[in-house]
């Protein structure tokens, strides 16, 4: 007349789940604080890898080297004419000048971040940036192309327009045209950025027609990026010489400590939950331990019991892990991480709205899951070891 | 089935200040077929008696032989098969959970057999039928009356068809026309074949003519039948 393991199990992991309904207020309590501790550990972690992703990204398209002029410890205007000193140096693959500088928008305060690239027109140069083209529009003569961030467009109020305008130093007006926008996942550095061709930034801050910022230096090997630095550094008096590993590091540093910081500060947080966790589960209620020992003098099993514990606290941490990583991924998506961005980019980098895409890692999900459903399965099943133990001869 | 006790002793917290000698040297032979009456004073021992016979505690020394197997020195895993397999037991507190419904109160033995729930639930309800509660099914158990909750705990108690019945004070809480209707209950189950205990110091109960013999027990000590 006895049935197989498995309708044994079931009809136990049945019994847990009617109880959890018959118990739903104080359950529900449980499983909220629950769901809230998961969403922010997966809120934290989503918004970490967002972030990390769209970072890397962006680093793939950092010049090996970037050399600039100094004088008297500012930035200076460097010379186009600095290519042709630098050109017989052996394993360089290629020299891109540049333009770039700091734009102030006085009718809404904002800055924009202006490039001017010699290859402008190249889309596969920039294309590493991730950038929407509009279709091609018959260009206006006086119009210079530009492509612009999510954030300069919305602040320009730029709407279905293709066209706008800036000032120069002199207050003239410049007109450009809309050819592209940056793509949402590099939102993060480029939701400011103006990219715009080399001759047309010149203009912008009224730079001479031989003048640049920075020479963008592309090394073939990368194992001689310092010694080809250093022969630059030789060559060219008064310039820095900065290589993509040393801003990939600075980088690094400043995103790794503040998401270090902050992982410590949430495993207080989900620390103190399973503390709560244990210190339930351990101390049954007179009614609880009233039902275990009815079980039993009823033909339960002790395992039968931590089998049922162990339903129970499956069902309550299987659903807090599905409210609270769903919860994560609606935070991410529709708020942009609004609660961890400024405590993993700084309060400063706000100004501009980014939006970040949520970047689905299985990785990261089962991270989650294992230090959040199978401690929460510990911190109670364990103690419900000794629950279970409860001898049946209370109910005679 | 058949039931022997060989001088069975038992304490609860021996070797402590508060210990007690709840059954001193205790043989006893129940017949398969036998309806079995334990009457005595409170604090007798009667409640430990049936909870050795009903395989929920085991003796401190002596043995139990139940069905030619010998239950004493078994490990709680055994005891809690016989439970589970042979035993229908009806609590003196009655003893359902209070928030599960009648329904479900009666069909918790049949959880750890593996029986499934299309087949618990129509045996249950077969059961509440016989026993004329079926109108309580879905009633939580913290709701009903005395008698009904009487009669729930005898339909958990035969539930698992078991071949023996034991009832600890089945009547201390009712008048005296349900106690007549628990006594026809435990008629019909004698007719089946069924071996009853039932420690009770109600008169109506040792006098009822289902009981074929009645057992007297005072201070843990069993003295001749009466
Ligand atoms: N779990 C227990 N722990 C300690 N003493 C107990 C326990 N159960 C019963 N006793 C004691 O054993 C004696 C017999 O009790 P019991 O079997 O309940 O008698 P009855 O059912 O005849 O009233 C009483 O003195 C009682 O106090
Ligand atoms: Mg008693």
């Amino acid at each position: 007349m006895a049935g197989s393991y498995l309708d044994r199990q079931l009809n136990i992991a049945d019994y847990a789940l009617s109880g959890f309904i018959r118990r739903l207020g104080r359950n529900s309590v449980v499983v909220f604080i629950f769901a809230l501790v998961i969403f922010m550990v997966a809120s934290f972690s989503l918004t970490t890898t967002s972030l990390k992703h769209s970072a890397s990204r962006l680093l793939t398209t950092v010049p090996d080297i970037t050399v600039q002029q100094m004088s008297a410890g500012r930035q200076a205007a460097l010379s186009v004419t600095v290519i042709e000193k630098l050109d017989g140096i052996f394993g360089i693959r290629s020299m891109e000048p540049r333009v770039w500088g700091y734009y102030f928008d006085e009718n809404n305060g904002a800055n924009y971040t202006v490039i001017g690239h010699a290859n402008f027109s190249d889309k596969a140069r920039i294309a590493g940036l991730g950038i929407d083209f509009l279709p091609a529009l018959k260009l206006d003569a006086d119009a210079d192309p530009a492509v612009l961030g999510r954030g300069v467009r919305e602040n320009l109020e730029l709407g279905e327009r293709r066209t706008f305008s800036l000032f120069r130093p002199d207050l003239s007006v410049q007109s450009f045209i809309t050819v592209g926008t940056f793509s949402a996942e590099t939102s993060m550095v480029t939701d400011d950025l103006i990219i715009m061709d080399l001759d047309s930034a010149r203009e912008l801050f009224g730079l001479g027609p031989d003048d640049i910022t920075d020479l963008l230096v592309d090394v073939a090997n990368p194992l001689e990026i310092d010694t080809i630095a250093d022969k630059i550094g030789e060559r060219l008096a008064g310039v820095r010489v900065v290589t993509s590993e040393r801003i990939k590091k600075t980088y690094r540093v400043a995103f790794g400590w503040r998401s270090g910081f902050g992982l410590a500060c949430l495993f207080g947080a989900v620390a103190a939950f399973f503390i709560f966790a244990w210190d339930k589960a351990s101390g049954l209620t007179p009614a609880q331990q009233q039902e275990v020992a009815i079980l039993k003098a009823l033909g339960w099993h002790t395992e039968d019991v931590i089998t049922l514990r162990f339903w129970e606290s499956l069902i309550i941490s299987a659903l807090a892990f599905c409210l609270g990583y769903l919860g994560a991924w609606m935070h991410l998506l529709f708020f942009d991480g609004i609660l961890f961005r400024p405590l993993l980019l700084g309060w400063s980098v706000l100004k501009p709205p980014l939006s970040l895409v949520p970047v689905f890692s299985f990785a990261d999900l089962l991270l989650i899951f294992s230090l959040s459903v199978l401690p929460y399965l510990a911190a109670t099943v364990i103690p419900a070891w000794q629950s279970a133990t409860i001898r049946p001869d209370s109910v005679i | 089935m058949k039931i022997e006790l060989h001088t069975v002793e038992k304490y609860y917290n021996r070797g402590a200040h508060n210990q007690v000698h709840a059954l001193r040297g205790i043989d006893l032979l129940i017949d398969a077929s036998e309806t079995v009456c334990i009457h005595g004073p409170s604090g007798s021992g009667k409640s430990t008696l049936l909870a050795i016979l009903g395989g929920i505690i085991g003796p401190t020394c002596g043995s139990a032989v139940i069905g030619g197997k010998k239950m004493a020195r078994l490990p709680d895993r055994f005891l809690t098969l016989y439970r589970r397999q042979h035993i229908g037991f009806i609590f003196q507190r009655f003893r359902l959970i209070p928030e599960l419904s009648v329904l479900e109160n009666v069909t918790l033995p049949l959880l750890p057999l593996g029986i499934r729930p299309a087949d618990r639930k129509k045996r249950g309800r077969e059961l509440l039928q016989r026993l004329e509660i079926d109108h309580r099914k879905d009633f939580p158990a913290a709701e009903i009356s005395g008698g009904e909750l009487q009669r729930a705990a005898v339909a958990r108690a035969l539930i698992n068809d078991p071949s023996v019945i034991i009832a600890d004070e089945p009547t201390a809480h009712l008048d005296t026309r349900l106690s007549e209707d628990f006594l026809t209950i435990m008629t019909d189950l004698k007719r089946l074949g069924k071996t009853i205990i039932i420690a009770s110091h109600d008169p109506l109960v040792s006098a009822s003519p289902v009981v074929d013999r009645c057992l007297y027990l005072r201070d843990g000590l069993l003295c001749a039948a009466s």
